[in-house]
């Protein structure tokens, strides 16, 4: 039981995670375009750099975690387990995109300043 | 020995929690495309994918919160029991789930507010470039 709830564990948030970076990558590319005014490569470049991260560090994170646990003896306690890993693993994405986007804000805020005070 | 209720509780408790989420997500998302478009000045596909990634971010909060909170600690054994239980949480999770909903709109509100400020800004400032 307890091998059976780390493949389902696994193929959840492993699914989660491949699905999110992707939705991530196709539309931050416009984002990053838009803050480095059109330069393609470099976008191209820092827009897979940031995949990449994203994968090591969620797919790790995600890997660790299946040490720490109790082991598991009835259904019940397969799903709670496994529920409240993916929740908590959700929640460290969700924090971890909404930094990301705050930290694009506040750079296209500053280039913005910067603009203005060069006119 | 009776058999403890909790994963019937769980099966319960789960679809209604995603189902939830999801219906509010998609309203909140569907209708915010307009204010969407009026922060960044109709310019699309900028607006759409922040869309996006705000609904993205939205579902990863509330499910995983949702699954965070799902654990019933003590053995249910009764049918009052359940529902006593879940009845809680489901409602402790929708009123969550609408001050998140609240938060959102406001954030579209003061977006829209602060780009239509930087808008009438630019046009004091350059009255050239408002035409």
């Amino acid at each position: 039981m307890n091998t059976l709830s780390f493949i389902i564990y696994l193929l959840i948030t492993w699914f989660i995670t491949v699905h999110v970076g992707l939705i991530f990558y196709r539309n931050g590319k416009i984002y990053i375009q838009n803050l480095l005014h059109g330069d393609e490569k470099f976008t191209l470049f820092i827009n897979r750099l940031l995949l990449v991260g994203y994968y090591l560090l969620n797919l790790g994170y995600v890997t660790m975690t299946i040490r720490f646990g109790k082991p598991l003896y009835s259904w019940a306690e397969v799903i709670t387990s496994i529920c409240t890993r993916t929740g908590k693993i959700m929640c460290i994405l969700a924090v971890i995109h909404f930094c990301n986007m705050a930290a694009l804000l506040l750079i296209s805020h500053y280039h913005q300043q910067h603009a203005t005070n060069k006119n | 020995m009776k058999t403890s209720l909790n994963f019937i509780a769980y099966l319960i408790y789960l679809p209604i929690v995603i189902v939830l989420t999801w219906y509010v997500a998609h309203i909140l998302f569907k209708n915010s495309k307009t204010f969407m478009e009026d922060i960044f000045h109709g310019k699309t596909d900028i607006a759409h994918s922040t869309n996006k990634l705000f609904e993205t971010g939205f579902y990863l909060l509330n499910l995983g919160f949702a699954l965070v909170i799902m654990e019933v600690t003590s053995e249910i054994y009764g049918n009052r029991d359940m529902l006593e239980i879940l009845s809680t949480k489901i409602g402790g999770f929708s009123i969550y789930l609408g001050i998140m909903l609240f938060f959102n709109l406001y954030l579209f509100f003061r977006g829209r507010r602060i780009s239509k400020q930087k808008a009438r800004m630019t046009e004091i400032q350059y009255p050239s470039l408002g035409k």
